[in-house]
C-alpha cells in the first residue's frame, strides 16, 4: 500500500439550502502523511472529508488525489476509504465478510477474500474473531474491524471521521497509538477529522485548524500549539489564559499591551503596531507562583484540582481576572485555597495576536 | 381504585364484544342443524367439516350438503390461491420499490408521493374494483382472474410499502454509504445489504399481502366478472335466502385456528430470536 497526496484547489462547498459549509480552500496533504483537521462541530471539517471521499461534490474548485482530478467520480470510484464516526459495520455479516466486502466488489474469489481478511485481521490484532458478528465484539474490537475493512481495498487515502469519539478514555488513548502505528506500517495517507485537540496533537504529522468553513492555520503540531497564527487557533487548541487590550508600546519582537488588568509584556511575532486591538495569550503551564516574573499579579487561590500527574489551580487576580495555572505534581502545596499569593509569567511566554473570534469555553458550550 | 375497576370492566366488555360472535360461530359449526344455531342444540357433528373430504355417496344422503356445489367451492378456493400467487410477489415488488423511493430519495415531492402511493389503500374498494373493470374492459380484456389480480395489487401493494418503509427508516444510511465507499455498485449495495436487512420485513409483508388478497371481497366482487374467489363464494353462500349452511362456520373456525397457530408460532419465534 502506498499513500498518495491530496490537493484541494479552490474548493468551496455550498449546500442546496444556501449554507456555505466550506469557504474557498487550498490545501495540500502530502503522500503518506498523518494529517488532522481539527475544529469545533459545524466548522466544515466533515464536509471536506465527504468531498474527498466523493459523497459531496464541491460547488467550486477541484480535488486531486495523486495528480488525478476526482471531479465526477463517485465514492466507489475513488482511491479513498472512509471510516465513519459510527463505524457503519454491516451487522448481518460476520467480521471477515465485513473486512472482505470491498474485495467482493472487485470480484475476488471467496477463498482469496477469506485469506486477505485473515491477513488484515492479523494486522489489527484480531485474528481469532473472523467468524463473529460485529455485535459480539467490544467497542475497541469493532474499531479495528472498521480499520481492517477500510484497508482491505488498499486505499491511497484513508479518511477517518472522529472514529474514536465513542470509546472511553483509556481505550481512546490506546487506539491513538495503534492508529499511528498502522499508518506508519502501511504508508497510507491518513486524513483524520476530530474536535479533540489531544487526538490531533498526539497522532498527526501536521494539523489544520478550521473554524466556520475556513482553515485558519496549517502546521506541525508544535507550531499549532506554540505558535498559533490567530486568536481562534490559540484559544481552540489547548487551554489558554487571555487578556484583551490595545498595544501601547512595540519594540521589535516584543510589545506591551494595556489591559483591564494592567500592562503586560509579550512576544509580538505579527509585529502588531501601537494602537492595535490585540489579545495576549498565555498557556496555564507557563504561569507560575511567585513574584519573580516580569508580568505579575496580586492574586488569591480559588481552587486546587488534583488531576494526578498535574495540579490545576484556579486563581483570581486583585483586578478580577481569572487565571488557570498548571503545575506538575511534586507533592508540595505552594499555596492553600483562599490564601493571597503572587502569580505571573515571563514575557516570552505571552503571545500577542490580533483581536479576533475566540473559541467558546466549556462553560459557554455547556450553557448553550 | 374505581378507575381501575372501570377499566377492567371496559376491557372485559371489549373482549366479549370481540370474541362472543366467534365463539358462537365455533359452537354452531359442530351443531347438527342448518341454518346454524346455538340455541337449538341437535347434537355434536363433524359433518360440516367432513363436507370437504366425504365420499360423493355420503354427501348425497345429507339433505343440506347435497344442495351445495363442492367442486365449485374448491375451485373458487383454488382461484384465490392462484390470485394470491400473483398478487403477493407483485405487491412486494411494488411496495419495495415505493419504500426505497420514499426513504432513500430525498425530495420535496416526497410528501405528495406518499399520499399518491397510499391512496389506493384509502380509496373505497368498490371504486378500485370498478375502475379496474372499466380500464381493462376498454383495453379489451374481459373481467376475470386477471382483472382481480390487477385490482387487488393496486391497493395490496400499500401494505408491504408501509411495513418495509418502517424497517428501512431504521437502517442507518451510513451502512449503504460505507458499502458504496468500499467500491460496491448501488446494485450490490442493495443485494448484499438492503435486501438481507429487509428479509424479515419482507416475510411479514408477504403474509399480510396474502391475507389481504385472500379475504378481499368488495374490490374483487366488481373486478371478477364471471370468475369467483374464496371470499366471493362465501359471500354468495351466505346470501342464501334459507340461511347459510354451517359449512361456512366450519371454514371460519378453521381460519381462526390457523390464525391462532400462526400468531403463536410468530410469538415463539420472536422470543427465541430475542433470546439468541
Amino acid at each position: 500500500m502506498r499513500g498518495k497526496d491530496v490537493r484541494l484547489e479552490g474548493v468551496a462547498i455550498t449546500y442546496p439550502n444556501g449554507f456555505t459549509a466550506v469557504q474557498p480552500t487550498d490545501l495540500r496533504i502530502e503522500a503518506g502523511e498523518f494529517f488532522s483537521i481539527l475544529g469545533p462541530s459545524g466548522c466544515g471539517k466533515t464536509t471536506i472529508l465527504r468531498a474527498v471521499s466523493g459523497f459531496v461534490e464541491p460547488s467550486a474548485g477541484r480535488i486531486l488525489i495523486g495528480d488525478e482530478d476526482q471531479r465526477g467520480k463517485g465514492p466507489n470510484a475513488r482511491p479513498t476509504a472512509l471510516i465513519f464516526q459510527n463505524l457503519a459495520l454491516f451487522p448481518l455479516m460476520p467480521v471477515w465478510e465485513n473486512v472482505a466486502f470491498g474485495l467482493e466488489a472487485r470480484g475476488l474469489s471467496r477463498r482469496a477474500r477469506r485469506d486477505k481478511a485473515q491477513e488484515l485481521l492479523e494486522l489489527v490484532a484480531l485474528p481469532e474473531q473472523a467468524d463473529k458478528k460485529p455485535g459480539e465484539l467490544s467497542g475497541g474490537q469493532r474499531q479495528r474491524v472498521a480499520i481492517a475493512r477500510a484497508l482491505a481495498v488498499e486505499p491511497a487515502v484513508l479518511l477517518l471521521d472522529e472514529p474514536l469519539s465513542a470509546l472511553d478514555l483509556k481505550l481512546r488513548q490506546h487506539m491513538r497509538a495503534e492508529l499511528r502505528a498502522i499508518q506508519q506500517k502501511t504508508g497510507v495517507t491518513f486524513i483524520y477529522i476530530t474536535h479533540d485537540q489531544g487526538e490531533a496533537l498526539t497522532m498527526s504529522d501536521r494539523v489544520a485548524v478550521m473554524n466556520k468553513g475556513v482553515i485558519e492555520q496549517v502546521g506541525s503540531t508544535d507550531d499549532i500549539y506554540s505558535a498559533p497564527h490567530s486568536a481562534f487557533v490559540a484559544s481552540f487548541v489547548g487551554e489558554v489564559n487571555q487578556f484583551a487590550g490595545r498595544i501601547v508600546e512595540s519594540f521589535g519582537a516584543m510589545a506591551q499591551i494595556e489591559t483591564a488588568h494592567g500592562r503586560l509584556l509579550g512576544r509580538n511575532p505579527a509585529r502588531l503596531a501601537k494602537g492595535t486591538a490585540a489579545i495576549l495569550f498565555v498557556r496555564p503551564e507557563q504561569v507560575g507562583f511567585g513574584a519573580r516574573f516580569n508580568n505579575c499579579f496580586d492574586a488569591r487561590l480559588l481552587r486546587r484540582d488534583l488531576e494526578g500527574a498535574f495540579v490545576n489551580y484556579q486563581i483570581e487576580t486583585s483586578t478580577g481576572a481569572h487565571l488557570s495555572l498548571h503545575q506538575t505534581n511534586t507533592g508540595a502545596v505552594p499555596v492553600t485555597v483562599g490564601e493571597p499569593c503572587h502569580v505571573g509569567f515571563d514575557s516570552g511566554a505571552g503571545l500577542l495576536l490580533p483581536e479576533g473570534p475566540v473559541a467558546r469555553t466549556g462553560a459557554e458550550v455547556a450553557a448553550q | 381504585m374505581r378507575a381501575e375497576r372501570l377499566l377492567s370492566a371496559y376491557t372485559w366488555g371489549f373482549l366479549i364484544f370481540m370474541f362472543a360472535p366467534l365463539l358462537l360461530m365455533v359452537l354452531s359449526s359442530v351443531n347438527d342443524i342448518s341454518p346454524p344455531s346455538v340455541t337449538e342444540w341437535q347434537g355434536l357433528t363433524g359433518k360440516w367439516y367432513a363436507f370437504f373430504w366425504m365420499p360423493e355417496d355420503a354427501l348425497r344422503t345429507d339433505e343440506v350438503l347435497r344442495t351445495l356445489d363442492r367442486e365449485r367451492f374448491v375451485g373458487c378456493f383454488g382461484n384465490s390461491l392462484y390470485v394470491a400467487a400473483f398478487v403477493v410477489p407483485l405487491s412486494l415488488l411494488l411496495g419495495l420499490a415505493g419504500a426505497v423511493l420514499l426513504t432513500r430519495w430525498r425530495s420535496r415531492v416526497n410528501g405528495l408521493l406518499w399520499w399518491v402511493l397510499l391512496s389506493p389503500m384509502l380509496a373505497p374498494g368498490i371504486v378500485l374494483g370498478l375502475s379496474a373493470l372499466v380500464f381493462w374492459g376498454r383495453l379489451g380484456v374481459n373481467a376475470g382472474l386477471f382483472t382481480i389480480i390487477m385490482a387487488q395489487t393496486t391497493f395490496v401493494a400499500g401494505y408491504p410499502m408501509l411495513v418495509l418503509m418502517a424497517r428501512l427508516q431504521r437502517q442507518p444510511i451510513e451502512l449503504e454509504e460505507a458499502a458504496l465507499d468500499l467500491g460496491a455498485t448501488p446494485f450490490r449495495v442493495f443485494w448484499r445489504l438492503t435486501l438481507p436487512y429487509l428479509a424479515p420485513a419482507l416475510i411479514s409483508a408477504g403474509v399480510i399481502a396474502f391475507m389481504a388478497s385472500m379475504e378481499n371481497y368488495n374490490t374483487t366482487m366488481f373486478a371478477k366478472g364471471g370468475a369467483c374467489t374464496f371470499a366471493t363464494e362465501i359471500g354468495a353462500m351466505a346470501r342464501n335466502p334459507n340461511g347459510h349452511p354451517p359449512v361456512i362456520n366450519a371454514v371460519g373456525t378453521i381460519i381462526i385456528v390457523l390464525t391462532v397457530m400462526a400468531a403463536t408460532a410468530h410469538t415463539l419465534l420472536a422470543r427465541r430470536e430475542a433470546q439468541a
